[in-house]
């Protein structure tokens, strides 16, 4: 049952609207679907099937790691489909080229329907309408007479929207939008759809892990939201290879996406520093293709986007893994705050208690090769001065080339691009900063910054309020002097830093299971130093003051 | 009859190199096309055939010369800046105006960018559209390239495409041959460093060393500048190979060198006054560089205090022979 649950459900599809000639790409999602798995199957075949050594390489390393994977596991999975990836394993040497290249679409096939999503308008009606209001009345009954009017200021408060909306709007209209927010928590895309969908801003597909589908309610929404499954476990490059496929061919039908160039959620809570190029570089091989057909084209815009949380829901799994060291190996957390409906309710009771929770901040549209674009869209050199994309996919005769190599150069290009956005695009809340004043002060007193050192101090440890207040100062001063490193909340920039630490120890001494911080006279006691660490290191970018 | 773009090799500067790599291209058969400002180099070259640059040297008149860099920018796509480090900004915001996107630049110049120290391959991405660049480097010197004497260069880039059109267009065999890198930081910074020690052999030749001081000077030429190569971010073997040790071997010994000549100018205690050369440039900043990746290089900076007038030649070389007795 539960497993049944955790399928795409859709509603029946006779019910539903016809989408109007208006309506963003996604609502013809539906209709595109069949042809839009056909032609990534297509793409995917003709990539191998003139490469009969890749071909069987591909197909043995898919079967094998199977093999190996389904084989540890015992369960209905490893029962349906074990025996299939054992028999091609042995049939494998035997096949034809052509049996091969069956094989190679049958298994295309198999994944990309695996991996499709699906938008249902009225899920999306039902999300952006009804959603919002249920979750606030039923977390402030107070606020239900509003819901019944129809407002959402309770949800308003909860999540603020920064940057150039307006700008966005207009190259939505006219392109592809790629938004590529940093990711600390399983509620990114929650709180990113729903900002969107009050900034009149299109709904995104996006590629989100297939262990968040485990949850029966969370699952239906996320399969008919336009939310793509990626399953994390597979890791052989004929699914990489179709993801990024399928990634490609949605960009060049025109639908706006959502990557987390990052990866998976960051564990340590350090803005982003490097990121997985590999969805990424997919807008720039949907924009070459589009080049190659010659005709007119929608042009793709790349969106840096920050989502910055007073509190983290999942703080407390996200720490323990990174400084574990298991992040790699226990890569896909699949039991973590996110998949108990419970503690995102008791999380979203919490932080409704503190206005602008989250913070989501778009950053300057790019092309993407990584350029600036004006307001019409159009690709700026580093001077400013207008160019036209079409050449940089140009060979020596001035036609199109394909070339993996140059496009994945600029794909670094565009990372570097976003690297640098991600911490000039950052709002720093009240519980960053007093987290950061706090864990500057014990390192100046322990002479150490090495958090595993840290970990073994006694518990209990305590600095002195003053000495945090002054901190809260000099890092006021620091993030005033180098707008690059982000800016402060505007409640931490309107209040004074006594007042700042105040309201940074009223969320960290409330949330966690463990108080981050209380206050013990003039002293400040430290209850979690792996949470304290964790909530400092968004500023981990800003230079330790010099003592 | 117009060649064809994607063939044509541009090379902006009729300085010696340019002019050398121009001439070399042109005898080979291939279509050249050589930018100078100077009107009156042009118009040298127009009427005698001659680059005042490099007066030796018949220029034929299969290298057209322009001096409007559009006329550049439309006739070739793949492009050399050969000019000095201190011309090349005011040259790539020129260019900046009239390439775009699909053109591939590499630049052969030895030194950082003045006048903020930055690698010319920053600011080729900086001041202009183009993305596809590179860095040419490598003991081809002039006199070389015109006699068709056997040389080799480096040509490095992050895009492979830029390594391929380089050694399709540039590539002279059996005369001029072209290796491909993808370490553009490694290859620049080698590039310079080899101009900054040849000033320092110069100095030591005309000092009288004698070649077991003038071997320890080298290695320790070599260990300072593969530190410095890898704490910027380029490979520390990039400086063992063309753009840095070879470079260094042959112009290290090359009377005409500018570079060897500053040194050994100084080493016979002649005032230079306002007088510099590409690697006492490349000197300067690469010590900066040094300061701020905080790596220590003995020796360049005894060559940067004689170059500032600190000290003497002779001071120098105690001071340098105690540190590295000391360090190594």
């Amino acid at each position: 049952m539960f497993r049944l649950l955790s399928r795409p459900l859709r509603l029946p599809a006779f019910l539903g609207p016809a989408p109007r000639p208006d309506d963003p790409q996604i609502f013809r999602f539906n209709g595109e679907r069949g042809p839009i798995i056909a032609d990534v199957v297509r793409r995917v075949v003709q990539h191998y099937a003139g490469q009969p050594q890749k071909l069987l390489y591909v197909l043995n390393e898919a079967a094998n790691a199977e093999v190996r994977r389904l084989a540890s596991q015992d369960d209905m999975e490893a029962s349906d489909a074990l025996g299939a990836w054992r028999r091609l394993v042995k049939r494998l040497g035997k096949m034809s080229e052509e049996e091969r290249v069956q094989e190679l679409r049958r298994i295309c096939g198999d994944m990309t329907e695996d991996i499709a999503g699906n938008f249902d308008p009225r899920v999306y009606a039902l999300a952006t309408k009804i959603v919002p209001g249920v979750l606030t009345g039923i977390m402030r009954p107070v606020a239900l007479p509003q819901v019944m009017l129809g407002g959402f200021r309770q949800l308003d408060e909860l999540v603020t929207v920064e940057g150039p909306i307006e700008k966005l709007r207009r190259l939505a209209r006219v392109g592809t939008l790629v938004l590529t927010p940093t990711h600390s928590s399983n509620l990114d895309s929650v709180a990113l759809g729903f900002a969107l969908m009050r900034e009149n801003l299109p709904p995104v597909v996006y590629g989100a892990g297939k262990n968040l589908f485990s949850n029966p309610l969370i699952s239906f929404f996320m399969h008919n939201l336009g939310a793509y499954r990626v399953d994390r476990r597979l890791r052989f490059e004929l699914y990489k290879e179709i993801l990024k496929e399928y990634s490609t061919v949605l960009l060049e039908s025109g639908y706006h996406s959502l990557f987390f160039p990052g990866g998976t959620r960051c564990r340590s809570n350090v803005i982003e520093p490097s990121l997985k190029l590999g969805l990424l570089g997919t807008a720039v091989t949907a924009y070459g293709n589009a080049v190659a057909t010659g005709g007119a084209h929608k042009p793709i815009y790349v969106v840096p986007a920050t989502i910055n949380y007073r509190l983290v829901l999942e703080a407390e799994t996200l720490i323990e893994d990174y400084l574990a060291e298991t992040g790699k190996s226990r890569y896909i957390i699949t039991d973590d705050e996110f998949s108990r409906i419970g503690r995102i309710v008791e999380f979203l009771r919490k932080i409704l208690a503190h206005e602008g929770a989250v913070v989501i901040r778009f950053g300057r549209p790019l092309d993407p090769l990584g350029h600036d674009v004006d307001d019409d869209g159009r690709s700026l050199d580093r001077q400013g001065r207008p160019i036209d994309l079409r050449g940089f996919f140009t060979g020596a005769d001035g036609s199109h080339r394909v070339d993996e190599q140059r496009d994945a150069e600029y794909t670094r290009l565009l990372g570097r691009r976003l690297v640098a956005a991600f911490p000039r695009e950052s709002v720093f809340h009240a519980t960053t900063v007093v987290a950061r004043a706090v864990f500057d002060e014990l390192c100046a007193q322990v002479g150490t910054r090495d958090i595993y050192q840290l970990t073994r101090l006694p518990p209990g440890r305590e600095v002195a309020v003053p000495d945090v207040v002054r901190r809260l100062g000099a890092l006021r001063a620091a993030l005033a002097a180098r707008p690059e490193a982000g800016r402060l909340h505007h409640r931490v920039v309107a209040a004074g830093d006594s007042a700042t630490l105040d309201d940074g120890l009223r969320a960290l001494g409330g949330y966690h299971s463990h108080p981050v911080l209380t206050r013990a006279g003039d002293h400040l006691r430290i209850g979690d130093v792996k949470l304290l660490y964790y909530y400092q290191n968004r500023l981990a970018h800003l230079p330790v003051e010099k003592s | 009859m117009s060649a064809n773009r994607g063939d044509t090799v541009g090379i902006v500067g009729a300085g010696s190199f340019g002019t050398a790599l121009a001439v070399a291209l042109a005898r080979a058969g291939r279509p050249v096309v050589l930018y100078t400002r100077t009107a009156a180099v042009a118009a040298a070259i127009a009427s005698t055939r001659r680059c005042p640059r490099l007066p030796d040297v018949e220029v034929p008149t299969a290298v057209r010369v322009v001096t409007e860099p559009a006329a550049l920018a439309a006739s070739a796509r793949f492009l050399v800046i050969a000019v000095t480090s201190t011309d090349v900004g005011p040259r790539l915001t020129e260019l900046g105006a009239v390439v775009d996107g699909g053109h591939l630049i590499v630049h052969a110049v030895g030194a950082l960018a003045a006048p903020d120290d930055v690698r010319v391959s920053e600011l080729i991405e900086r001041s202009t559209p183009v993305l596809r660049a590179g860095v040419l480097a490598g003991p081809a010197l002039p006199p070389d390239l015109v006699s068709g004497r056997f040389a080799s260069m480096v040509v490095a880039s992050a895009f492979d495409e830029v390594l391929v059109e380089a050694r399709r267009l540039l590539n002279l065999p059996p005369a001029l041959r072209l290796y491909g890198s993808h370490d553009v930081v490694g290859v620049e910074l080698a590039s310079a460093l080899a101009g900054a020690f040849t000033v320092a052999l110069g100095l030591a030749d005309g000092a009288a060393v004698g070649v077991g001081a003038r071997a320890v000077l080298i290695t320790r030429a070599v260990a300072e500048s593969a530190r410095l190569l890898e704490a910027a971010g380029g490979k520390a073997r990039t400086f063992a190979g063309l753009a840095g040790l070879g470079n260094l071997l042959v112009r290290a010994g090359t009377e005409d060198d500018p570079d060897y000549a500053l040194g050994r100018a100084l080493a016979r205690g002649e005032a230079i006054g306002t007088r510099t050369s590409e690697g006492a440039r490349a000197a300067l900043t690469a010590l900066r560089l040094a300061e701020r990746r905080r790596v220590r290089m003995p020796l360049l900076l005894g060559l940067g205090a004689v170059l500032a007038g600190k000290i003497s030649v002779t001071e120098a070389a105690r001071l340098a022979a105690d540190t590295v007795a000391a360090e190594e």
